[in-house]
């Protein structure tokens, strides 16, 4: 035997047992107990008569429905992260001077705690002694009390969330912009066209990879959005800014209903994987690109 | 005793079988140099033997020492890399000194070596230099220090000499060669360059398609190449080659050309009888036409028009149109300057030099 | 979890092309209006940007009589560090009230322990399947790629489980340990990457001279390793000390790390809210990971995009 063929396996055992035992094991026994009548403690026993017991409440669960509509709603409004890192990163690119002072400017949020970054905007947006009262001592009736209303605490979320999030997709779509061909602008300035048009015809769709890529990532962070909701509003008032990671492990703790916890988890599996697959389907559609293009 | 060789050797990836049933055997101090063009298998070849691939099916031996199922460092080999491979953290000596990571010597031994090793290759005030701060010619050298210091008796070069430029290529190739007489080792060398098999080996096997289409000494394989791919990859200018037809008539065996023109071709070794009307392809080496009036008998002439001359300095090749297709002469360079394009010449090939292999078969008969 | 680790699963996916266009050298001339208009907008972004770190800074500096006059964007009347102070040495986190200095301490201890257990897993994990020939590498690795992707909470409780079952449940060794494994699957995904370009002939001149798993690893690959080694260096620094949700689950209450003291200092719902006390306590957690972030921003920056997307 070989033993070139055996060190290599050795060292693998314990990445392996890891991703067995952590991952794929762990995974398995959520599904499991998502199954069973858990509460407090598991309870392994499936009553397979009503095996589906905790999807079902899950789906009638107006908390669960709040979470699912927050997530949309969260999607939706981080996506402005991307939008506004593309405009800051087209302008940067085009621009030149003072590159490396607004990119340190606009990535720093990410360098910090999200934690933080609630404590600062939940202080930002007091409404008593905090920007609203501000702008009202200067005479503009604005209203930025949007934490303690239940229909605009996601928008304080989704305000932080952005501004904690631009600088890095800033930074990608920086990347995309720099591997853009040069002679394309100088093409572009000989024909005599506009620069907006040259964005939307010729940039955006060359960058159309960066896009999905940032949408996808996008996508996956804001399922896992957790950090920002405790910070900012704590599910609440009530439990108008739950969100699904939320809603699970709020039903793990504070409801000690595992079982019912776990059905949740699946579900931010199932949510996971519908953003997932079209990844997997992207990097090899890219991968076959590039080896075509060889 | 052969120093390596390789039994009934298979090498499949998935379904495709880049070497079947292969085998070789080379004797102790030999230089054998693996040559073919690119995909031909050769590097395949050296890497089975290295260990740095498996064999599908086969066996491989190193003096009496069967290797196949041996891991690299323990089959007693040591390789010199194309891209010299030298590791780039490390210094020369660093370099050195892992070269002998699996040996396990006392550190006496291994001074002693990289020191023995520095003052042959000539690159003692390198040692304490990165691979980033040396020239290409001195990489080369630390790379084949690398492999020279563990002392085995088998070393593995993968085209060497390709990286570098053509003065420093003439150069190395002297000094592997003269390593080689010093140290008394057996060498594998994969080349597609046929003048650097030409110059160092001591046995050439070519290879193409992952068949060895012949194994002998460059003299063997030069003039008297096996088939037609032999004939045609060795040799720059390459080999002339012509269809023709074999006449036999009164024990005078004649090569007919398509136009007609005729070769006595009576004094060739033929391996078998010649066979009256035999398609055939005549392969004639540009270095065996001499131009001017024939002298005495033996001799066939053709009369041809000069297409171009080539000249070099020190050579000449002369291009003329025979059987409505280029023919290459290498000629005296002031004789190839007298010539005008569109004139005609006289000229004589020696009909024993000729090589003659089967049309259908391509192989030499 | 936190945006940095999202910024991992770039590593892993690989999409962005980095292929850095030469600079394209323009001639000097006069800003031209679009430049200035340009240039005004970007920076009012930049100020929106800087606003809520300036008033982070402020605050803490500021006292409490001077916050409840509203005026959350004047400099501070007098400056001072009391708020400091009682955040690091007073702070309340649920019960105790020993100040964040705990928090920072836990911390510290978590990020070690973890920077080492996840950064020498995955490098070694990386280097056996990038360089050496193992037959289940590629499903191996497609595994991983997936496990980068799972939502934590299909795994914690099992994990809460098995921590507790070998008795870690509660200390900083289970937070520790847990960022390690959870950070595996991308850390080896991002050394795997850039050990497969490390050019074959180099390793396998090291299989015909050593063939030495360890011995090549050690002497050849690491070394080698510096500029990967300092980018995940960086991502693992920023996320461990910004992660919130590992530490509030495996912490404990023994073993919690300075952002789930912070988290329960500012969501407090009892008493009046001291906010130059959060403040102050917002920046001493935020500090670490912004001095890192500033002395070596480039290699940050690097880390989130270029670097670690390199496929």
């Amino acid at each position: 035997m070989r033993w070139s063929r055996i060190a290599p396996q050795l060292a693998l055992t314990p990445a392996l047992a890891i991703t067995a035992v952590a991952f794929v094991g762990s995974i398995g026994w959520t599904i499991y107990l998502s199954f069973t009548r858990s509460r407090r403690l598991p309870e392994y026993g499936i009553d397979w008569s009503e095996w589906g017991r905790q999807y079902d409440r899950l789906f009638r669960d107006a908390g669960w429905e709040i979470s699912l509509r927050n997530l949309i709603v969260l999607g939706l409004g981080s996506a402005l992260a991307i939008v506004f890192g593309f405009i800051l990163a087209a302008m940067i690119d085009k621009e030149k001077r003072g590159e490396s002072f607004f990119r340190t400017v606009f990535l720093y949020p990410l360098a910090v705690s999200l934690i933080v970054t609630g404590a600062a905007w939940r202080w930002i947006l007091n409404p008593t002694l905090g920007a609203q009262s501000f702008l009202r001592s200067l005479g503009w009736e604005v209203d930025f009390n949007w934490l303690a209303q239940g229909d605009t605490a996601m928008y304080a979320i989704i305000l932080a969330s952005v501004w904690q999030s631009a600088g890095f997709y800033m930074a990608l779509m920086l990347a995309g912009l720099k591997g853009i061909n040069t002679e394309i602008w100088s093409a572009a300035k000989l024909d005599g066209v506009p620069l907006w048009r040259v964005y939307l015809e010729i940039i955006i769709p060359m960058m159309k990879f960066t896009f999905i890529t940032c949408a996808i990532l996008l996508s996956l962070g804001v399922i896992k959005a957790y950090d920002v909701v405790v910070a900012m509003t704590n599910g609440g008032p009530g439990q108008s800014t739950w969100v699904p990671a939320y809603f699970t492990i709020n039903a793990l703790s504070a409801k000690s209903n595992l079982g019912y916890a776990s059905a949740a988890a699946v579900m931010m599996l199932v949510i996971t994987l519908v953003v997932f697959i079209p990844l997997v389907a992207l990097t090899v559609w890219q991968q076959r690109k590039r080896e075509a293009a060889r | 005793m052969p120093a390596v060789s390789f039994e009934h050797i298979v090498k499949r990836y998935g379904a495709v079988t880049v070497l079947d049933d292969l085998n070789l055997a080379i004797e102790d101090g030999d230089f054998l140099v693996l040559l073919g063009p690119s995909g031909c298998g050769k590097t395949t070849l050296l890497n089975l033997l290295a260990g740095l691939l498996e064999v599908s099916d086969g066996r491989i031996t190193i003096g009496d020492r069967d290797v196949t199922e041996l891991d690299p460092k323990d089959r007693g080999l040591a390789m010199v890399f194309q891209s010299y491979a030298l590791y780039p953290t490390k210094t020369v000596r660093g370099n050195l000194k892992f070269g002998l990571a699996a040996s396990k010597l006392p550190s006496e031994e291994v001074e002693r070596r990289i020191a023995w090793v520095a003052k042959m290759l000539q690159i003692e005030p390198l040692l304490d230099r990165k691979p980033a701060q040396l020239s290409g010619g001195q990489r080369q050298r630390v790379a084949i220090g690398r492999a020279i210091i563990k002392k085995v008796d088998v070393f593995l070069f993968d085209e060497p000499l390709s990286n570098l430029d053509a003065k420093l290529r003439t150069e190395m190739r002297l000094e592997i060669k003269k390593l080689h007489d010093e140290l008394k080792s057996t060498v594998v060398y994969v080349t597609h360059d046929q003048i650097e098999a030409m110059t160092m080996a001591t046995k050439i096997a070519v290879m193409d398609g992952g068949v060895i289409q012949q194994f002998g000494t460059p003299d063997e394989v030069y003039e008297h190449p096996a088939n037609l791919f032999v004939a045609g990859f060795i040799g720059a200018p390459a080999m002339n080659m012509r269809s023709a037809t074999l006449a036999v008539k009164a024990g005078k065996v004649e090569a007919v050309f398509k136009s007609g023109a005729r070769l006595d071709v009576s004094d060739y070794p033929f391996q078998a009888p010649a066979r009256d009307g035999l398609p055939v392809v005549i392969g004639m080496r540009p270095e065996h036409f001499t131009i001017g009036e024939p002298a005495s008998g033996g001799t066939a002439q053709f009369t041809l028009p000069v297409l171009s001359a080539e000249r070099t300095g020190s050579d000449a090749t002369l291009y003329l149109t025979f059987e409505d297709e280029m023919l290459a002469l290498r000629v005296a360079p002031d004789l190839a300057a007298g010539l005008r394009v569109g004139s005609t010449v006289p000229v004589q090939f020696q009909a024993g030099k000729a090589n003659l292999f089967d049309a259908q078969t391509g192989r030499r008969i | 979890m936190s945006q940095v680790s999202v910024s991992e699963r770039a590593a892993a996916a690989g999409e962005v092309p980095v292929t850095r266009a030469p600079y394209f050298v323009r001639k000097k001339k006069g800003i031209t209006p679009r430049s200035i208009a340009v240039l005004v907008f970007l920076t009012i972004c930049a100020l929106f940007f800087c606003v809520p770190l300036y008033v982070v800074v402020v605050t803490s500096f500021k006292t409490m009589d001077q916050i409840r006059e509203g005026a959350i964007f004047t400099l501070p009347h007098i400056w001072t560090l009391e708020a400091w102070d009682h955040a690091w040495n007073h702070a309340c986190s649920g019960i105790k009230c020993d100040g964040l200095k705990v928090g920072f301490w836990n911390s510290v201890s978590i990020l070690f322990p973890s920077l080492i257990l996840s950064i020498s897993l995955a490098m070694v994990t990386g280097f056996a399947l990038a360089l050496w020939n193992v037959r289940w590498a590629g499903g191996f690795l497609f595994l991983l790629f997936i496990c980068a992707f799972v939502p934590f909470q299909i795994i914690m409780y099992p994990l809460i489980v098995m921590t507790t079952t070998t008795k870690i449940y509660g200390t900083l060794w289970a937070v520790a340990v847990i960022h390690a494994v959870l950070a595996m699957p991308v850390l080896t995904l991002i050394f795997r990457n850039y050990y497969k370009d490390i050019p074959t002939e180099i390793m396998s001149a090291a299989m015909m001279d050593s063939g030495s798993f360890w011995r090549i690893f050690f002497e050849i690959i690491v070394p080698m390793s510096g500029n990967i080694l300092i980018v995940v260096l960086i991502l693992q620094i920023t996320s461990i000390w910004n992660d919130y949700l590992i530490g509030v689950t495996f912490g404990g209450l023994t073993g919690q790390p300075m952002t789930v003291n912070l988290a329960n200092l500012i969501t407090i719902s009892t008493g009046t809210t001291n906010y130059a006390h959060n403040m102050a306590a917002a920046l001493l957690t935020a500090i670490p990971p912004l001095v890192v972030y500033f002395l070596v921003g480039k290699l940050f920056v690097q880390g989130v995009t270029a670097g670690a997307i390199k496929g």
